[in-house]
């Protein structure tokens, strides 16, 4: 998996990480059991302080996407949205909605643009259960 | 003698063509070794620069040839000949460091990484999944040693009681013991051990240097050119020990020819041809049509001392690619590097002063 960080960004570095590491969850190139490099490893390789990969890697594991543990590193894992996280993605979804509408962006661009990039993601995305 | 010019002719032929070649096959991203930012990979200042380093090189590299072959027909000292090959590399460096030079100048009045977004990519799969090291290639070095003992032990009762002891040439004699006959099996041990090292080291402690605007495309080149050249390392690696199992057949059966040297130096220099012309061709980044990610490699000429050698305390890794080159250079920034050239300079003065002790 390859995670590029924008140095420029106003985003900051952890959280860049952070969303790279959702984003190929979601896409499929990182899968349940899949390995990422340790904190050190990572940090070297970016050249980056340890705490920054620390801290991105702290937030995927309080979200429940990674395991981490001191033998085998950290693992990717999979744990289903409960309602609450559900509660909360709606609310940030609502507010990145409201950015398109009030930017202006016609209602049938931004659909095009979320079926575009949930069918990006299609290959992992759950099947809707009824 | 006609030996000895042949090989150094043959050796600054080898640079002056690499020093020729270089700039085409180095990275356009670091023209002499400078990071430039995408947009100025073709700026009049880098086409002016490659010109002038080539006609330099060219008329510095026939100057130091002439010079050298004035003072050996003066003198007549041989010692002249292989130094003649450090010169060429004094001249060629001089000739680098001046465009570097130059173009570092004219990168920091331009401002030419003013405005571009910096940004780093890293492949976790380099690390999670690590290429393999090529075993395989290691075992004709491993066969062609464990060969030279065989026959060395086969061959011991019936060598001569005085043997014609070659370092390169046959240069003295020595009376039989296991520690003259099988001389030139330890130094096949220690290159061995010494380059299968170096191969690990580039394997497990290389850092890549990907980039951010082509990063898919840029780490399938490293790993395909981390595989390669470490395949050619072990290859040249059973040619040196090839080498030496020519150079001890002839010690063993008291064979005193003058084209002794050439049974050492032929393998090697081919070795070293190999894996020089294998390294080049694969030495850039193809255009895979990558889409750019808008990105630019941080600027990050502060950590290449002179433009050449890599120092980076900050840096875990022990080898990163060259700029202006083919293949790696050490950080020798890394305390363990300093360890690991220390020790080495160590072993290496103990060997010799039990040499010339014994």
């Amino acid at each position: 998996m390859i995670i590029n960080v924008d140095l420029g960004s106003e985003v900051p570095i952890y959280q860049q990480l952070r969303d790279r590491i959702v984003e190929a969850i979601a896409g499929g190139v990182l899968s349940e059991g899949s390995s990422l490099p340790s904190t050190r490893v990572l940090a070297a390789d970016f050249g980056i302080n340890f705490h920054t990969v620390n801290k991105a890697y702290d937030l995927l594991r309080r979200e429940g996407l990674l395991q981490l543990n001191r033998k085998a590193g950290a693992v990717v894992t999979v744990t289903p949205g409960d309602p609450a996280f559900r509660a909360d993605w709606t609310a940030r979804a609502r507010t990145l909605l409201a950015e398109a509408v009030a930017r202006g962006v016609p209602a049938g661009e931004v659909l095009t643009t979320c079926r575009s990039v949930l069918e990006s993601f299609a290959t992992t995305q759950p099947q809707d259960t009824p | 003698m006609t030996l000895a010019i042949a090989l150094s002719s043959a050796l600054s032929t080898l640079v002056l063509v690499l020093a020729l070649v270089l700039p085409s096959i180095a990275s356009p991203a670091v023209p002499f070794g400078v990071r430039v930012p995408a947009r100025y990979e073709g700026d009049p200042v880098v086409t002016r620069q490659t010109r002038l380093y080539r006609w330099r090189v060219l008329v510095g590299g026939i100057a130091a040839a002439g010079l050298v072959v004035v003072l050996y027909a003066v003198t007549g000292v041989t010692l002249l000949l292989p130094l003649s090959v450090l010169l060429l590399v004094g001249v060629w460096y001089g000739c680098f460091f001046l465009a570097n030079h130059e173009i570092r100048a004219a990168k920091a009045a331009g401002g030419w990484f003013e405005g571009v977004r910096p940004g780093i990519a890293v492949d976790t799969g380099l690390r999670t999944d690590p290429p393999r090291f090529p075993w395989l290639w290691l075992a004709p070095a491993l066969i062609i040693t464990l060969a030279t003992v065989v026959i060395g032990v086969l061959l011991y009762p019936s060598m001569p009681d005085i043997l014609v002891v070659h370092r390169g040439i046959p240069d003295r004699t020595a009376v039989k013991s296991v520690a003259t006959a099988f001389s030139l099996v330890f130094v096949q041990l220690g290159v061995t051990a010494l380059l299968t090292g170096i191969a690990a080291a580039i394997v497990f402690g290389s850092r890549p240097d990907i980039d951010p605007a082509h990063p898919a495309t840029s780490a399938r080149w490293h790993r395909r050119y981390l595989t390669l050249g470490v395949t050619v390392l072990l290859g040249l690696l059973a040619l040196i020990d090839l080498g030496m199992l020519g150079s001890s057949l002839l010690m063993w059966t008291g064979t005193v020819t003058s084209w002794a040297p050439l049974v050492v130096v032929v393998p090697i220099l081919v070795g070293v041809v190999i894996a020089v012309v294998v390294l080049a061709r694969n030495n850039r980044e193809p255009d895979e049509g990558e889409p750019d990610t808008g990105l630019t490699h941080r600027e990050d000429d502060k950590y290449w001392r002179g433009g050449m050698f890599y120092v980076n305390r900050d840096d875990h890794a022990l080898f990163v690619a060259r700029r202006f080159g083919v293949g790696w250079t050490l950080n020798f920034g890394n305390p363990r590097v300093l360890m690991l050239l220390a020790g080495l300079v160590a072993l290496l003065a103990l060997v010799i002063t039990l040499r010339f002790g014994g």
